[in-house]
């Protein structure tokens, strides 16, 4: 058994008003401000098109920024070439050295650094035991699945002990299963060599699952940041609102410290200040059907769709809009009737208030 | 059944590739046939096996001079070419030069031409120029035509190149030389040596061009040949061919060993 | 400025007088070791030149011989510089001679001042058919096989006899000259004269089928291989087969041979004028006339070459057979050479 590596000592990560615009009139990153902690996984995540790659490439060097600064562990590394930033990168499309082996794969960077041979051998041994690929060291990446590959990837960006890891879409092109078993794999390496690692992905169901922080991006924008719990319960935007998971939204204005639907009824939240348009965000799951009468909203349920933990009820209002209503599956086999009317309700802190830009 | 059914279909695949394969060798068993008939000219069924063309062939001063020439010239093309093509190749693919695609026109350009009138041009350029006609003409003419081959065959290779294989090499530290020394040359390897193969064989084989640019006391071996059929059309003629075809195949087998073309094909 | 140019002039003249003074005195050039460059053949022909020819023109010239054997001189000539020309002496057939000289690469005359032995040549040798010099010529008749039951031919009628369809031989007329002498003959055989082409579209047309080839090179091998019986071609293609056992024969029509001129010519701009000129009266030598004659049964064009019984027999070599030769008009042929081409592509695709 080869002896664990040593952790590397993370690094933070701060871009300061980074910007990248493309020949073309593409802003593909615009003015983006961010601090990743040392040790942190760090999830972008959004939309296609919308510069995750642009902005992971300023960081580890592949693209210049045309301004601001990539600062990583205090040292400014705006204008240092690739080769001298010493970060390890994962790309989703592998990119093994098709005509090496796997062993001379992971080899590479400590051969660039020109360590010596009895250290390098161990060190290869033991980042390919890490990702759990030993006895292959003598195969050709064309002789490996593509999980396989994945995992040489990561045993050679993460063999030279980097401060910072950055991974694009790493799993995009895995299968369901071997996605999520590697995320968990993943994650524990993360923990295990403590390094700071910045994800990119557009699932956001992975970014939720794996990461301590978020960036939700835009259009060249960082739009919110915060932890998965945060992003989710406590959306800022209508974006990243609707971006993440499923979400009924009502119409209306802030008055008086409460909500006023646009059809004049006044909604509970909790006291909201200011004036003006907004949006009411309420999550189907954090809604409860009760008895007609009983609840905020009266309507009626025009469709139950069964997803096996849960049931998600679409309930139609009477001037015709739809709230999305999750439920656990009771479990009795039994789904409540369509057609029948019932009530609708929340308690006033799970609602969110989206203020209109 | 199912199996029966592949037996079959692979037996069509064998057969057309049997076909295709005689295609190709028929002309070949033509010219060994003629170069040890002993009859000046081509009889069949043959009369006899006869060695007299190979050693008219080989007894020749001038056969064995422009043979010589030819080879010499050949080598000589497949370095510049090579390194030509594939230099000019990766910075077309890589350079993000401007006019990018009207460069390649131009660089495959002595491709759509016809040969002749690039010998004919280079001639009368050498000619005011006043350097009349040196060697290093007849391996530049071959060059010229040589290129595209050695272009092509890398553009081929670099056009599905997965340009983060070389970004990965340099994240883990390797500075751009070294990223080409160690990832992108051996990934561009065989189109490059393929490249070179069609070099030599365009130079070794090349008529036109060299019709031009030889001198009378250096004349490559097709032009050598080609005058000597229209005097004496026998079988030297025949066995020169064979001798060429021969040659031929064994500097691919060389060039094959020597940088294992086989072996980089394999991914 | 005006004593520049009178200096000019006046080694412009010195220049002059020295050129005359070097014809007065051939013996001035030879000391300078200068540089012949030719065309020639090769085969037979070149080995004979190289190996014994030109030797003792170099020796007895003290200069150096430089000799081009690799087609085609014309483009060659053509390209290089009109006062530098990459040839001094342009050996050709007398249809290509034509066309260097219509381009002007060639001098428009040559006489028995530039090349005295002229004086002993055949009339033809140097008619207003040709553009330089003959040296030699081949006779153009009917080359046929002695083993198929013919009987020799002995009209070039002969040729279009119906027994012979798909086995008698021409060539690719574009591209031979063998091919367009007989085109032109066929218009004096079938209709007013040899310039009658209209004439001579129908004949060609009446010898459907027959096999073509590019050059007589390729005739004499098809000969050999009885793929043609009988076939359009020069004596001299059927005669260097001979003491070889081989069952062909040539015959010429009773209407005459066309004659197959070998053509020397001197290009203007060349810096050695005066050795290409004695080069040409050189080859005019009855021993070297005799010696290339015997080589590859050429005719000689000098009237004063005994050759050995063999070659005498069958040779052009007296007034009377010379009488037998055809001339052919190439500048004529040549200016109306694509129109002839077109139509003549017309009538063998078909
Ligand atoms: N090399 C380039 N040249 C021009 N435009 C580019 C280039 N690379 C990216 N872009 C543009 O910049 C924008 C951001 O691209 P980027 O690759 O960063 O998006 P992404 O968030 O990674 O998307 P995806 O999820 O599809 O990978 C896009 O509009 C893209 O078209
Ligand atoms: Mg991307």
């Amino acid at each position: 058994m080869p002896p664990p590596l040593p952790t590397a000592s993370p690094a933070s990560i701060t871009l300061e008003r980074v910007t990248k615009r493309f020949p073309g009139g593409v802003v593909a990153v615009d003015k983006i401000d961010l601090i990743v902690e040392p040790g942190e996984f760090f999830s972008l995540l959004g939309p296609s098109g919308c510069g995750k790659t642009t902005t992971l490439r300023m960081i580890a060097g592949f693209e210049a920024a045309d301004e601001g600064r990539v600062v990583v562990g205090g040292r400014d590394l705006t204008h240092v070439p690739v080769h001298h930033r010493d970060m390890g990168m994962v790309f989703q499309s592998y990119a093994l050295f098709p005509h090496r082996t796997v062993a001379e794969n992971v080899a590479f960077g400590l051969r660039m650094r020109g360590v010596a041979r009895p250290e390098m051998a161990a060190r290869v041994a033991s980042a390919l035991a890490q990702v759990k690929l030993e006895g292959y060291e003598a195969r050709r990446p064309a002789e490996l699945s593509g999980g396989q590959q994945q995992r040489v990837a990561l045993a050679r960006a993460i063999v030279i002990r980097p401060p910072v890891l950055l991974c694009d879409e790493p799993l995009g092109a895995l299968d369901r299963k071997l996605r999520q078993a590697m995320q968990v794999e993943l994650k524990e390496l993360q923990r295990a060599l403590g390094v700071t690692l910045v994800f990119v992905t557009h699932d956001q169901e992975e970014a939720l699952a794996m990461s301590d922080r978020i960036g939700v991006m835009n259009s060249g924008r960082l739009e919110q940041v915060g932890a998965p719990a945060d992003i989710y319960d406590r959306p800022r935007t209508r974006f990243v609102a609707e971006f993440i998971g499923e979400i009924n939204l009502i119409e209306g204005r802030v008055h008086d410290g409460g909500f006023i639907a646009a059809d004049g009824r006044v909604l509970p939240v909790s006291s909201e200040k200011g004036e003006g348009a907004a949006a009411l965000a309420l999550r189907p799951e954090k809604l409860r059907i009760v008895s007609s009468g009983a609840g905020v909203i009266d309507g009626v349920l025009s469709d139950a769709s069964f997803l096996g933990d849960q049931v998600l009820y679409t309930v139609t209002l009477a001037d015709g809009r739809r709230l999305l209503v999750k439920e656990r599956n009771p479990g009795t086999g039994a789904l409540r009737q369509n057609g029948s009317t019932l009530g609708v309700r929340w308690e006033p802190r799970d609602a969110v208030i989206l203020r209109n830009a | 059944m199912r199996g029966r059914r592949a037996s079959l279909g692979q037996r069509a695949y064998l057969v057309a590739n049997g076909a295709i394969l005689f295609f190709l060798l028929a002309p070949l068993a033509v010219v060994a046939v003629f170069a040890l008939n002993p009859t000046p000219f081509i009889q069949f069924p043959p009369v006899g096996v006869t060695t007299r063309w190979f050693e008219k062939f080989f007894a020749s001063a001038e056969f064995m001079g422009s043979l010589r020439l030819s080879l010499e010239v050949a080598a000589a093309v497949v370095v510049l070419a090579t390194l030509i093509g594939a230099a000019a190749a990766l910075a077309l693919a890589r350079g993000g030069l401007p006019g990018t695609r009207f460069l390649t026109a131009l660089f495959l350009a002595p491709l759509m031409l016809p040969a002749i009138l690039t010998g004919l041009a280079l001639f009368q350029a050498l000619q005011l120029a006043g350097f009349g006609r040196p060697t290093w003409a007849l391996v530049v003419g071959h060059t010229l035509v040589a290129v595209p081959y050695v272009m092509r065959t890398t553009l081929a290779v670099l056009s599905d190149f997965d340009r983060r294989i070389e970004e990965a090499a340099a994240s883990l530290g390797a500075p751009p030389l070294r990223v080409f020394f160690e990832v992108t040359l051996p990934i561009i390897r065989p189109g490059v040596i393929a490249g070179s193969i069609f070099a030599f064989i365009v130079s070794f084989d090349q008529f036109p061009i060299s019709l031009f640019l030889v001198t009378p006391s250096r004349e490559t071996l097709p032009v050598v040949l080609f005058n000597y059929m229209k005097f004496d059309l026998d079988g030297a003629i025949a066995a020169a061919s064979m001798v060429s075809i021969l040659l031929a195949l064994a500097v691919v087998i060389v060039i094959d060993r020597l940088v294992g073309l086989r072996a980089t094909m394999r991914f | 400025m005006a004593a520049r140019i009178s200096r000019r002039g006046l080694l412009g003249a010195v220049g002059t007088a020295t050129a005359f003074g070097v014809i007065g005195r051939p013996q001035v050039a030879q000391a300078q070791a200068a540089t012949l460059k030719i065309t020639t053949w090769g085969g037979k022909w070149g080995e004979v030149m190289k190996g014994e020819v030109l030797p003792a023109f170099e020796k007895e010239f003290k200069c150096k011989v430089e000799v081009d054997q690799a087609f085609p001189y014309l483009p060659k000539l053509q390209a290089s510089a009109k006062n530098a020309p990459i040839y001094d002496v342009l050996h050709a057939n007398s249809n290509e001679q034509w066309r260097a000289a219509v381009d002007g690469l060639v001098v428009e005359k040559i006489t028995q001042n530039e090349v005295p032995n002229i004086k002993e040549l055949y009339p033809y040798a140097v008619s207003d058919k040709i553009a330089g010099v003959t040296i030699f010529t081949s006779a153009i008749g009917l080359g046929y096989r002695t083993d198929k039951g013919l009987t020799p031919p002995k009209s070039w009628k002969d040729l279009a006899d119906p027994k012979l369809a798909g086995q008698r031989g021409g060539y690719q007329i574009p591209v031979n000259s063998l091919g367009q002498s007989h085109l032109m003959l066929l218009g004096q055989l079938y209709g007013k004269g040899m310039t009658d082409l209209d004439a001579a579209y129908k004949a060609l047309e009446q010898l459907k089928p027959i096999k073509l080839v590019d050059f007589t090179g390729q005739m004499e091998k098809m000969l050999l291989q009885a793929e043609v019986v009988m076939g359009v071609i020069h004596d001299s293609g059927i005669y260097r087969y001979e003491g070889q056992n081989q069952p062909i024969e040539f015959a010429a029509p009773a209407e005459g041979v066309l004659s197959l001129e070998q053509v020397l010519n001197v290009t203007p701009g060349s810096k050695v004028k005066e050795l290409a000129y004695g080069y040409i009266d050189y080859m005019l030598r009855p021993d070297v006339q005799k010696k290339l004659a015997e080589a590859v049964w050429y005719s000689p064009a000098s009237k004063s070459v005994k050759l050995d019984p063999k070659y005498d027999a069958k040779l052009y070599n007296t007034p009377e057979k010379v009488a037998q030769l055809i001339q052919i008009d190439w500048k004529w042929y040549n200016e109306r050479k694509d129109e002839v081409d077109a139509r003549v592509a017309r009538i063998l695709r078909g």
